[in-house]
């Protein structure tokens, strides 16, 4: 795969020189660069032992597999302006997401210069690789996820109209390369070092939960019997969307259609995405990489923060709740700091609270009950239920993180279970990130519907809180922030998630019935939630979670 | 408690895969001694050194360890123990203070106790004004001595270093080479695997050397130069493991990347 896309570039080798880039060296660089990618671990291949390339491939049948969804939503549109809008749309998003989840660590990544820096390689060689490599990623990936909606064009449209769609699609990533561009370096502008790296953790957790709300509300808003005879109407505004440039063009070439909107949207589409890649080459770029030197630099010489010692009331609080044996006050101590500092954990936890918020809105949305209506009936057990999602993301973040070979310490120490670690470590992020939230809605919620809802209230806040702990318990026993992203969320712990989820709904639907049954009898889960919770931290964590198991995710020995 | 036998190995064989890397290694090593434990790359210190903390399970063989056998009493060992691995890799985002406290906190020492211990190790390094500062800020060195006071903290009797002044400035290797003679004073035992010839052959009373798994030499380094006239540790270390024809080897070397 990497010698074919290697050889795609042979035809250019001229315009690589002409761009003032050495073309051998630029080979190389890419072909470092793509058999990096290949052997990076990932949710294709969890293991690094497994990792041995393959990688790619794998990716590329995730990412048309992703292309049949869509297709089969496309399928219907009639207009082929709508059409190729809603697939445009669908590709640039992909492309934000992918280059938010992974090429932010990419684009980021300063860990070549120190190899290749030193070498007789000029800045223009660099530079384009480095471009060209993210480039050629997204162009895979568009074209992956288009492969079925190229072929449903064929049959609707027409092979020629299939073809300029193809031909549309490598202009839309020249323009997400340089939009990409413009966005990062307006974020380096106004911000260096640490306070760079966690503006950009808060852009991807906003960006997230702007993703979700859009899918969630969007979803909610779309009539899809209306699908089929959509026809977007042309706005003043619509001659700025990009999706409507690369649509313009396809139908007015595939259709013959030029009047003077199609003509505005193939100007856009054929002048805009090669003059933006000339100016992110040629002004772009050089800066962007002056600016990752100063970053590199700004890290190492950057004002060393001084840390306040934990002694916060609500802290001495929770702890005082929450832990007694001494290895799990020392475990809640440190996880109630390192949960606050970690950025791979906050980049993957904090969307959760936003979530939730669009879950707890988007259902509600279009309704014709004002508040009193809905405070009649039981929505707020719903609302209340929501919160359990804290509970399964935390317990997942907690695994991802890089420092696995910082475990040898848990091994070094006189612990006889590692139980008690990892008791402390869920409770500190229970208490933390759950417990105000869920004070907060509960407080909220009473003050609506009365104190009638109190034991709901409180009969939640045990069922998440158990749910929490069996989430954390049965999931793989990893240290915290001891692996990798995508080996954290896939295989076992995945299925045990959803176990957990179809659980978590069949005890709600229990609860709910009991509330319906007779005055009190709901009051009955109180103590058998209590029950479990000490049953589960008192037994069951030393079966789970033991030297072995922990051996087998952490790999001491 | 001096000249104590602490620790025992016998017949102390590791593999890993099909790989044999320690082939029955045979060791008493009393109280109050330094010793040093040397050996080319892939000698198996490093595996030596892990196995006696409690980190490998997986051996064959049988050590005793303040009379405790390593395999069933390995918490009472560990916490009789203190350990400095060769890489320093510490979690960043806590401050030296906070790593202490939790490594304090789990050995069973109070708070105030371990702040305080902390507190007056680091001052000893000169890091007392970066105890509350992130770990990511710190250069090796500084990282190294973290681990330095970090595994001093329960005053342990038997204390496991592995190329622990790796990264330290001048001033600091000074001071840990004579911390370690006075630990041995009184009485702790030293087990200080590294490469470095000269400070072995200055502090330590009992030097082994190890290659391909096998102890080759063992006693002070009078005693191994009884027979031979090698005028420091580095002649004796080369000629032991059979490597003597160093300049032979830079010549071709020269050679190979001028052609």
């Amino acid at each position: 795969m990497i010698r074919f896309l290697l050889s795609l570039f042979t035809p250019f080798r001229w315009f690589i020189e002409k761009m003032g880039a050495d073309y051998n060296q630029f080979i190389h660089i890419l072909r470092l660069k793509l058999t990096l990618d290949d052997r990076r671990v990932n949710q294709f291949s969890k293991k690094k032992e497994n990792a041995q390339g393959k990688t790619l491939m794998k990716q590329a049948l995730f990412q048309i597999v992703m292309g049949i969804f869509f297709a089969l939503f496309v399928i219907l549109v009639k207009s082929p302006f709508t059409f190729y809008y809603f697939s445009h749309t669908f590709i640039m998003v992909m492309m934000a997401m992918m280059i938010i989840s992974e090429f932010t660590t990419i684009l980021f990544d300063t860990s070549e210069n120190a190899i290749i820096q030193p070498l007789p390689i000029k800045g223009n060689t660099i530079n384009l690789a480095r471009n060209t490599h993210i480039f050629l990623y997204l162009l895979l990936m568009a074209f992956n996820l288009s492969v079925l909606t190229f072929i449903v064009a064929c049959f609707k449209f027409g092979v020629f109209s299939g073809l300029i769609f193809l031909f549309t699609i490598f202009l839309n990533v020249l323009f997400t390369l340089f939009l990409t561009n413009i966005l990062y370096l307006g974020i380096m502008r106004i911000a260096s070092g640490e306070r760079l790296k966690n503006m950009l953790m808060y852009f991807q957790v906003i960006i997230a939960i702007v993703f979700m709300a859009a899918y969630q509300i969007g979803v909610k808003m779309v009539d899809r019997t209306e699908i089929s005879n959509m026809i977007l109407p042309i706005h003043w505004y619509t001659y700025l969307l990009p999706p409507a440039f690369f649509s313009g063009l396809t139908e007015a070439i595939s259709t013959l259609t030029f009047d003077t909107s199609h003509l505005i949207f193939v100007a856009e589409a054929l002048i805009i995405p090669p003059l933006a890649i000339f100016f992110t080459g040629k002004y772009l770029t050089p800066i962007f990489n002056r600016k990752l030197m100063d970053l590199e630099q700004g890290d190492r010489v950057s004002k060393v923060k001084i840390e306040t010692q934990v002694n916060s009331l609500y802290y001495r609080i929770m702890a005082s709740i929450f832990v007694r044996r001494q290895e799990e006050q020392a475990a809640f101590k440190m996880m109630w700091k390192m949960t606050g500092r970690e950025r791979q954990f906050k980049q993957t936890f904090l969307p959760t609270l936003g979530y939730i918020l669009i879950m707890v809105i988007a259902p509600n949305l279009g309704k014709k009950e004002n508040l009193n209506e809905i405070i009649q009936g039981d929505s707020y057990l719903l609302i209340l239920y929501v919160f359990m999602i804290i509970g399964f993301t935390v317990c997942n973040s907690l695994l991802i993180g890089k420092n696995q070979a910082s475990t040898w310490i848990f091994i070094s120490l006189p612990l006889s279970s590692p139980a008690d670690f990892f008791k402390g470590t869920i409770k500190a992020t229970f208490a933390k990130f759950f417990v105000p939230f869920y004070l907060a809605i509960g407080t909220l919620l009473t003050a609506l519907w009365g104190i009638k809802i109190l034991p709901d209230v409180i009969i939640v806040f045990l069922f998440i809180y158990l749910g929490t702990l069996l989430t954390y318990y049965l999931q793989q026993p990893g240290f915290p922030f001891s692996i990798e992203k995508m080996a954290a969320q896939g295989g076992s712990n995945v299925m045990k998630m959803f176990g957990l989820m179809a659980l978590t709904a069949a005890l709600g639907f229990i609860h709910y019935l009991m509330g319906q049954w007779f005055t009190g009898a709901n009051l009955l889960l109180i103590p058998i939630y209590a029950g479990a919770i000490v049953y589960v931290n008192r037994t069951m964590v030393y079966k789970m979670i033991t030297w072995k198991a922990v051996d087998q995710v952490n790999n001491f020995s | 408690m001096h000249n104590q036998a602490i620790v025992e190995i016998h017949n102390l064989q590791k593999k890993y895969g099909q790989k044999q890397v320690l082939h029955g290694i045979d060791l008493t090593i009393a109280s109050g001694q330094i010793i040093g434990y040397i050996g080319p790359n892939g000698a198996g210190k490093s595996t030596t050194v892990k196995i006696l903390c409690g980190l490998i399970s997986e051996f064959q063989g049988q050590i005793t360890i303040f009379g405790k056998d390593l395999r069933t009493q390995t918490l009472e060992i560990k916490r009789q123990v203190g350990y400095i691995p060769e890489n320093a890799v510490l979690y960043e985002s806590l401050t030296p203070m906070e790593f202490m406290e939790f490594i304090g906190e789990m050995r069973g020492l109070g708070t105030e106790q371990t702040r305080q211990k902390a507190e007056a190790l680091m001052n000893i390094f000169e890091m007392k004004p970066n105890l509350h500062q992130r770990i990511a800020t710190f250069s090796k060195g500084m990282r190294q001595k973290v681990l330095i006071c970090s595994a001093l903290l329960h005053n342990p009797d038997l204390i496991f270093m592995d190329e622990p002044l790796s990264g330290l400035d001048a001033n600091s290797v000074i001071m840990v080479k004579e911390m370690l003679i006075h630990l041995a004073r009184e009485g702790k035992t030293v087990f200080y695997s590294s490469h470095l010839m000269d400070v072995v052959e200055k502090i330590s009373d009992r030097i082994i050397l190890i290659d391909q798994g096998k102890v080759i030499a063992d006693g002070s380094f009078d005693e191994l130069n009884k027979h031979s006239n090698d005028d420091n540790l580095e002649k004796m270390f080369t000629r032991l493991t059979g490597n003597t024809n160093h300049g032979e080897k830079a010549e071709a070397f020269i050679n190979a990347f001028e052609k």
